[in-house]
């Protein structure tokens, strides 16, 4: 009994300090956001409260020897790249999975050579890259080179969330959908997806973000047109002024929306399974 | 009509259905009896085209469809585990494949509803249409998995121990709906099961499947009376069979002599049916000219109209008795309680070594 409380305290303290180093940076940026400006810097004490950080990043604020964050295009950039690689991950990771469900010839083998995607150090492969593309006279853009390495990044997370949510499907529902005359195709669309979307949902989760954050592979292909990640790099190697912090502010806010929209499509989805397994839902006919 | 022509098929090297060839008649219900691993699942999925036979193929009026896919061969699959679309309510479950199919979808959603009620009404689930699958009871899901089937009016449907997983009571229900429902239809049954009195009771005709092969075919109360083989009277779960050899007409079961009908030479097995043996009284002897073997009684088991005995005999064997309790009370023994159990010699059927029946045996029908 005795060890059992003294337990319960360390695994408690454990857990308090994971919970301090998760939201400590997080914490300390959003205090900092609010500084004073533009003289104010990204220090302790707070001179003065204020949001001219806020309205600085908006593009609201007069004019100062602070120039404004080159975010503007980054953003655009980021975000739509993040989008079509979270799209075309997705479709290759399921696709890729449901190959798989077939236990093909050699489907060990291309099993590492699929994961090898995300074990390969991302600096390496970006340079890489960028001297292959050289090589062959192809240009460095972030809608060509970057976007096929982020898809090459993701597509191995997309895959193995979807591996895993296959390897609990039971396919004698399709068998059921084909005998009674539907056509694979059809019954992929209509059994087969909607069974597995709550998968789908994560692999979309991943990528998206995965993306959405990538630097390693970004910095070597994206040659002069960069991505969020890197021009906020780029305006630290300068000066630090407390506008990144509430640029960072900011952006941690659009990711828990989007977060947001994840869980109540994902408690839409498991708000409907239970309803199919314990009887509350009403009769809809 | 649909005809299987020797289909084969194995998983790595296992053969798990061999060379079976059989006609399945119009209208009619067959059932496929054989226990777990005997092939009669892989059996009926390779009809459905969800496996790939090694050879052979299925002629259905006269068309080939071998390499055809599922989808396209226009059979019907129940599933033992039922397999409904938990995404979707019951009546969209049934409603599923005439909205759905490739050939000849229904566009118009009155006549989709009109013939998936009259299907639901069919099978007795009219008020359930709105529920989704995780709602209903087995029995109901089991009866909403052969509405989603027959309402496409396939010409045969193929089930797959479709009782399986129903309680017993239950199972009993669905016997007669089946039957029921089919004859409602007219369309063609072919039923896999492991249970030999479903088998029997269901069956216009039957097939007894062991190991892959298909042993005898025939209508259950042929197969009943004579099991074409040793295999066949063991899987019908009706006979007590003793192995031995037979010289100058008796058969010897490890040493202790039997009588046989007259003019069998080379009996290895001797068959006996549960029914035909009769305990005698303590002390009590039997007449020269029947069969007879002591043995020590194990268990009892009430069986609604009947009783089945179990006893031991010296050399291990369980030997079954079955008596059914309009002719007489049930019989109270205690434990390894010794007593003789005969038989009349007409009622035994003999098998040669390689276990097929030896013709010239021949018995009288026996209610």
């Amino acid at each position: 009994m005795h060890q059992l409380t003294s337990l319960k305290w360390i695994l408690g303290f454990y857990t308090a300090l994971f919970i301090v180093f998760l939201y400590g940076p997080f914490l300390v940026m959003g205090i900092i956001s609010f500084q004073q400006g533009p003289e104010g810097g990204p220090q302790f004490p707070i001179i003065e409260w204020s949001t001219f950080w806020y309205k600085h990043v908006m593009g609201f604020a007069p004019p100062s020897r602070v120039a404004p964050l080159p975010v503007g295009e980054a953003l655009f950039r980021s975000l739509t790249l993040a989008f079509a690689t979270m799209i075309v991950s997705t479709v290759l990771g399921t696709m890729t999975a449901q190959a798989f469900r077939t236990q093909f010839k050699g489907s060990g083998f291309v099993f590492y050579l699929v994961v090898l995607g995300m074990m390969v150090p991302g600096i390496l492969l970006g340079l890489g890259m960028a001297l292959v593309s050289d090589q062959l006279g192809i240009a460095r853009t972030w809608w060509g080179t970057t976007f096929v390495l982020h898809v090459v990044y993701t597509f191995p997370f997309a895959f193995l969330v979807m591996l895993a949510i296959f390897n609990r499907f039971d396919s004698s529902v399709e068998e059921a959908s084909w005998t009674l005359g539907v056509s694979p195709a059809r019954t992929f669309r209509k059994v087969t997806f909607p069974m597995i979307f709550p998968g789908v949902l994560s692999a979309m989760l991943f990528a998206f973000t995965l993306s959405y954050d990538e630097f390693p592979r970004t910095l070597f292909t994206a040659a002069g047109d960069v991505t969020m990640p890197i021009a906020i790099y780029g305006t630290f190697s300068v000066e630090i002024h407390p506008n990144l912090f509430a640029f960072g502010v900011l952006t941690t806010l659009f990711s828990l929306a989007l977060l947001t929209v994840y869980a109540i499509l994902m408690a839409m989805s498991v708000r409907r399974s239970q309803a199919r397994s314990s009887g509350i839902q009403e009769e809809i006919a | 009509m649909m005809e299987l022509v020797s289909l084969t098929k194995s998983y790595d090297g296992v053969s798990v259905v061999k060379d079976v060839s059989l006609t399945v008649e119009n209208d009619e219900y067959l059932t496929i009896l054989g226990p777990s691993g005997s092939g009669k699942s892989t059996l009926l999925r390779v009809i459905a085209g969800l496996e790939w036979p090694e050879s052979g193929t299925v002629f259905l009026d006269g068309l080939d469809i071998g390499d055809q896919l599922p989808h396209v061969r226009g059979l019907g699959f129940v599933q033992q585990k039922y397999a409904l679309f938990p995404h979707l309510t019951i009546f969209e479950n049934v409603a599923f494949g005439l909205r759905n199919r490739q050939t000849d979808p229904l566009r118009d959603e009155n006549e989709v509803r009109r013939r998936t009620l009259d299907m639901l009404h069919l099978v007795g689930l009219d008020d359930l249409g709105g529920r989704m699958v995780g709602q209903i009871s087995g029995g109901q899901k089991q009866r909403v998995s052969l509405a989603r089937t027959l309402v496409a009016e396939p010409k045969i449907c193929l089930l797959d121990e479709p009782l399986g997983a129903l309680d017993a009571n239950l199972r009993e229900r669905m016997t007669v709906e089946l039957r029921r429902i089919r004859e409602a239809l007219g369309v063609t049954f072919v039923h896999a099961t492991g249970n030999e009195a479903e088998a029997m009771a269901m069956g216009d005709r039957m097939v007894v499947l062991d190991n892959g092969r298909s042993l005898q075919i025939g209508s259950p109360d042929q197969i009943y009376d004579l099991p074409a083989s040793v295999q066949v009277a063991r899987s019908l779960n009706a006979y007590n069979v003793m192995a031995g050899d037979t010289r100058e007409g008796v058969f010897y079961h490890i040493g202790h002599p039997l009588p046989l009908p007259p003019g069998i030479l080379d009996a290895r097995y001797y068959a006996v049916r549960f029914g035909s043996l009769s305990i005698l009284e303590a002390g009590g002897k039997a007449d020269a000219s029947d069969g007879s073997i002591e043995a020590a009684f194990i268990a009892s088991e009430f069986v609604g109209s009947r009783m089945v005995y179990f006893f031991r005999d010296d050399h291990g064997d369980i030997l079954e008795v079955e008596q059914h309790l309009s002719r007489s009370d049930p019989l109270d023994f205690s434990l390894g309680e010794r007593r003789m159990l005969a038989w009349p010699v007409a009622e035994v059927l003999a098998f040669d070594a390689a276990g097929d029946l030896i013709a010239g045996t021949s018995r009288g029908i026996a209610a």
